[in-house]
């Protein structure tokens, strides 16, 4: 069964026929006491858009690599429902005489992507090629046959131009076509994409939706799980709402937009009116400068502080030259540009962790310069992207606290903390351990041990990023919040949009440094 | 035929024949590695005093590689099939712990070359034969850069082995057990790995456990026993460190992630971590029932 | 730089010198093999790191071996000087010359090859002689994750810097940071080897059955003999060794 020909004759395609259907009772994992599934259903006809939306911890992740076959029944945890692939159908019971799913048949078939597309490669290929290849080596796939896939492949996802590249050097869009086309170099007939456009810039963005409309074209089912209805979700001729792990609304677009549903499910709805643009007045000119930046330039290879590896050869441009910028109490300031501006750079400057080659940087007036950034982080909140890098305890409520003591005093701490927690609305889950949490939510929890220290500058690296709904509404009170109180907040990100919606100023980070737009 | 082959074959008695010889089969590559472990050991423990005295050990050293290596292959040869794709892929992870941390804990200043952090970790998540495929497997990626450490795969197969039972047996269910179990590893694993150090490389790789053995072999001993007596001074205290802060970082792990893994789950392997389940069953002796949820028994 | 050999030939003569130079145990073929090694590594362009590695390891060794056998030697006969119950001898200082020379000339030779073969070469190479591919992927996995890790802690020290911490001089002070540090970076290890798990999954990496090979490696008639050839007289010298020197019971 596993020899090698398990490639399974194709069904005479029947118009009604889906490509891949899921009727799941419940789904438990191994170790949980709650289900993370109950009652959800998709049927996807092949060349279709199915849209599963929903907010973070809906159950979106879950199911489709359950369909994909990456969970299984039995191995992962405990499913009741069936899955079927064309004319297959394997129905499941929740106990040990269940059917076990082969994965490497099952995703012969149907293929997943997941959210971070550096997961889905081997790690143990050097060439984009060679990693194209990596799955059919493992079926044995004649030599000749696996290049002309390869090339095939590389073709369709736009990756030919980068076939003798390190995978490990692509940037963030070339990285998710990779992984896309890992996983349709076997010729799935369903494609299951797990939130395919998050942090990809408006480039990127426009290349994978290409790739999935060529997709589409060639008749595969493919079925897209996202917390934002963005434009590629709207293209869906169906959409399905997760909302606690069950459907709570599903049909067209359209409809299902309407219903209060949706607006329940924490679905960021882009391109509705969110919070309309400069209402909020902004502060008055006079106070001074909490943040300054004076003419700071800084590049990559020539600074002795940074350990990131150079690329060998000319000495690149500065990431930033002769850079300017003003932060006032109670002011909000967007910095946005494309990846690879080096906006993160700019914002590491901000707290110490990276010292310009020239000017300096300046917090209520006083150059930061030689100040260890432990000790200029009691004024500087700095939350990064990746969340789980800033946590580390047992405890939501011990994250929040940790280092309090020492800054407050023990019972302000106490206070403080909880404080910090009801804002970002994780008040109820002060015991729960943070890896536990949702990634919206562990994005918040960072976000509430920056605030709990009442920074005088609280800067934000792509603060959107990973959000739903009720977390960027957290987030929009927070800042708001923050500036209320008198902080100053520079947050960067590529959302051109937010930054319109949120800021008093918008920046474009532009050849190294920043002009208004 | 398009059905079955996107399933697995049933666990049915059809494969019960070819999987009771495979199983054969492994076990005697165990019994080989370790029979190859012992017999070099014992071989050089007997003949080495006529050796030492007529010259570097150029025989005893060949033997010493050849044995430990050996067994160190066969070892790996009998754990690899067994081990499911999650715990291969934790095997690398463990290596880079095992130099991560260990240069992390280096930066503390403490004594001691905690460099089995990850095996242990890896060997208290997915088993005893996980954690010996883990340790030599680590020691010979590690060898690429550092080719000394590369005889003492052995070595690091047991203390993997090792760390795997004591979790099996519960050792790491309560916080005091786990030093404890260290430190009995520590013991085997530094009496194994001595003729190493003695017949292949004359002596220690650090000046701190130079000096130990010279204090002993000023006091008349054998280069081997000097050496073995050195690793009882320092090998056991270092595993105990080792073993302790696996324990420590275990339990800072959530609880979905450590469920994860099946052995775990199977061998009640921590405390307090057992599913909320509903339906509690009274406690049941893990290895008769592989199935059966553990109730929940919090640490006093 | 990699090495326009085939990997095979170069992992068969750097472990048959190694093993050669163990069986001889004569300290000026030992001294010249890891001169010859050492000379390689430099006409390969990986001298400096190739020396750099040998120094960390050979260094400590070498001290400790001094230190250990040239004063205390107990088998010593020939005394040229003595402190108490130190006694510099010369068998001391001859053992400890052999055996500091023996794994010198092991490691230089060890190193010359692992700095210059291409790790996937060398995988792929395996993986064709049928090495299992678990230990191919355990292999290069690691090498491949191992120098990503740097960048990994930089960026938890950093993500926790930014939040406040301070590492302190104090021993317990340190140990917290190792623990504050080791947190983030183990769980994140095991939650991507999770994901890769399902990924190598669904990508074949569990099924037996034969695989193939994207990456050709060049092997020519000339390495192959000399591959035979070196494992022969590696047998022979091993057996040579063995047989003169097989312990006789007293």
């Amino acid at each position: 069964m596993n020899d090698g020909s398990h490639a399974p004759s194709r069904q005479p395609a029947t118009a009604a026929l889906p490509a891949a259907a899921a009727r799941i009772a419940s789904f438990s994992f191994h170790g949980d006491a709650g289900q993370t599934l109950r009652n959800v259903q998709l049927s996807a006809l092949p060349g279709t858009l199915t849209a599963v939306l929903g907010g973070s911890g809906s159950g979106k992740t879950t199911f489709g690599k359950l369909l994909a076959g990456w969970l299984r029944a039995g191995h992962s945890g405990v499913l009741r429902g069936s899955l079927a692939l064309g004319a297959d159908r394997v129905e499941f019971h929740g106990n040990s005489n269940d059917p076990r799913i082969n994965p490497a048949a099952w995703s012969g078939r149907a293929g997943y992507v997941p959210q971070d597309a550096g997961a889905m490669l081997s790690s143990v290929r050097s060439t984009v090629a060679e990693e194209l290849a990596f799955g059919l080596e493992n079926r044995g796939v004649p030599r000749v046959e696996m290049i002309r896939q390869a090339a095939r492949t590389a073709e369709r996802t736009g990756l030919s131009g980068l076939m003798g590249r390190n995978p490990a050097q692509l940037s963030g869009g070339e990285l998710r076509r990779l992984a896309v086309a890992c996983a349709v170099i076997a010729e799935p007939g369903v494609l299951v994409l797990d939130e395919p456009l998050a942090s990809l810039d408006a480039a990127g963005a426009a290349q994978l939706r290409n790739l999935v409309d060529g997709l589409l074209d060639a008749g595969t089912a493919v079925v897209l799980l996202s917390q934002r209805a963005d434009a590629l979700a709207r293209s869906a001729g169906h959409w399905i709402v997760l909302d606690g792990g069950t459907v709570t609304a599903e049909g067209p677009p359209a409809e299902v937009e309407e219903g209060a549903a949706f607006s329940d499910a924490g679905i960021v709805a882009e391109g509705r009116g969110a919070a309309s643009p400069g209402t909020r007045p902004a502060p008055a000119a006079p106070a001074a400068p909490v943040l300054e930046l004076r003419g700071v330039g800084f590049g990559y290879g020539t600074t002795t502080r940074t350990t990131k590896r150079s690329a060998g050869t000319a000495r690149p441009a500065p990431v930033l030259h002769n850079l300017n910028l003003t932060v006032r109490p109670g002011e909000i300031v967007a910095v946005t540009g494309p990846n690879g501006a080096g906006k993160s750079t700019l914002l590491r400057h901000l707290n110490g962790l990276l010292q310009p080659q020239t000017g300096e940087v300046l917090l209520a007036g006083k150059s930061i310069a030689g100040i260890p950034t432990g000790r200029v982080a009691c004024t500087v909140g700095l939350l990064f992207q990746q969340p789980r890098d800033q946590l580390f305890e047992r405890t939501v409520l011990r994250e929040v606290g940790f280092g309090l003591r020492r800054l407050a005093g023990g019972e302000t701490a106490a206070g403080r903390a909880l404080e910090a927690l009801a804002a970002v609305g994780l008040a109820d889950a002060a015991q729960t351990h943070p890896a536990e949490l949702p990634s919206s939510k562990q994005r918040l929890l960072a976000l509430a041990t920056v605030l709990a220290r009442t920074p005088a500058v609280l800067a934000l690296d792509e603060p959107t990023v990973g959000l739903d709904r009720y977390g960027i509404e957290r987030l929009q009170h927070a800042v708001a919040a923050a500036a209320a109180r008198g902080a100053g907040i520079v947050l960067v990100t590529h959302d051109l949009a937010y930054a319109r919606a949120t800021a008093h100023r918008v920046l474009a980070l532009d050849g190294g440094s920043l002009r208004e737009i | 035929m398009s059905l079955q082959s996107l399933l697995l074959p049933a666990t049915g008695a059809g494969s019960a024949a070819g999987k009771t010889k495979a199983q054969r089969n492994r076990r005697l590559l165990e019994l080989g590695g370790a029979a190859a472990i012992v017999a070099t050991y014992l071989f050089l423990v007997l003949t080495q005093p006529a050796d030492i005295a007529s010259g570097p050990a150029s025989f005893a050293a060949l033997v010493a590689l050849g044995g430990f290596l050996l067994g160190a292959v066969l070892l790996i040869a009998a754990a690899l099939p067994t081990l499911p794709t999650p715990t291969l892929v934790l095997m690398p992870v463990a290596l880079v712990l095992n130099v991560v941390l260990g240069q992390l804990m280096g930066a503390t200043g403490l004594p001691f070359y905690v460099d089995a952090i990850g095996t242990v970790l890896i060997a208290v998540l997915a088993g005893p034969a996980a954690g010996a495929a883990t340790g030599a497997l680590s020691t010979i990626v590690w060898s690429f850069f550092n080719p000394t450490v590369l005889p003492f795969a052995a070595g690091a197969a047991l203390i993997g082995f090792l760390a795997g039972l004591a979790a099996r047996g519960g050792l790491f269910r309560r916080f005091y057990l786990a030093p404890v179990a260290g430190f009995v590893t520590g013991i085997l694993a530094g009496v194994v790995s001595a003729p190493i150090a003695a017949f292949v490389f004359g002596g220690t790789a650090g000046l701190g456990t130079g000096a130990v053995v010279s204090a002993f072999r000023a006091m008349g001993d054998t280069l081997l026993a000097a050496i073995t007596k050195q690793a009882l001074i320092s090998d056991p205290m270092d595993k105990a460190i080792v073993f302790a802060i696996a324990a420590l970082l275990v339990y800072a792990l959530p609880r979905r992630t450590t469920f994860q893994f099946a052995f775990v789950r199977t061998f009640r392997v921590l405390a307090g971590m057992s599913p909320a389940t509903p339906e509690s069953q009274p406690q049941t002796q893990p290895e008769s029932q592989p199935e059966s949820q553990p109730e929940t028994q919090p640490e006093a | 730089m990699p090495s326009t050999l085939h990997p095979l030939t170069s992992l068969t003569a750097a472990g048959c010198t190694a093993v050669i130079t163990t069986a001889a145990g004569l300290w000026p073929l030992s001294v010249a093999v890891a001169l010859a090694a050492a000379l390689l590594a430099v006409g390969a362009g990986v001298g400096r790191r190739v020396l750099a590695a040998a120094v960390a390891v050979l260094v400590p060794l070498g001290l400790s071996l001094l230190m250990l056998h040239g004063l205390f030697f107990p088998e010593g006969r020939t005394v040229l000087a003595a402190w108490g119950p130190a006694r510099v001898t010369a068998e001391g200082l001859s053992f400890a010359l052999e055996a500091g020379t023996r794994t010198g000339a092991c490691v230089l030779v060890l190193l010359l090859f692992s700095f210059t073969v291409s790790a996937p070469d060398l995988v792929a190479a395996l993986a064709a002689r049928g090495l299992p591919p678990q230990v191919g992927f355990v292999l290069a996995s690691a090498l491949t994750l191992l120098p990503a890790m740097t960048g990994r802690l930089a960026a938890i020290r950093a993500a926790q810097e930014a939040r406040g911490l301070v590492v302190g001089r104090g021993l317990l002070s340190r140990l917290a940071a190792v623990r504050l540090q080791a947190v983030p970076l183990v769980l994140g290890l095991v939650e991507d080897a999770g994901v890769r798990a399902q990924a190598l999954e669904a990508r074949s990496f569990g099924t037996p059955g034969p695989r193939t090979s994207y990456r050709q490696l060049q092997d020519s008639p000339g390495q192959r003999v000399f591959r035979a050839a070196a494992v022969l007289l590696t047998a022979a010298a091993v057996a040579l060794r063995l047989i003169t020197a097989w312990p006789v019971a007293p």
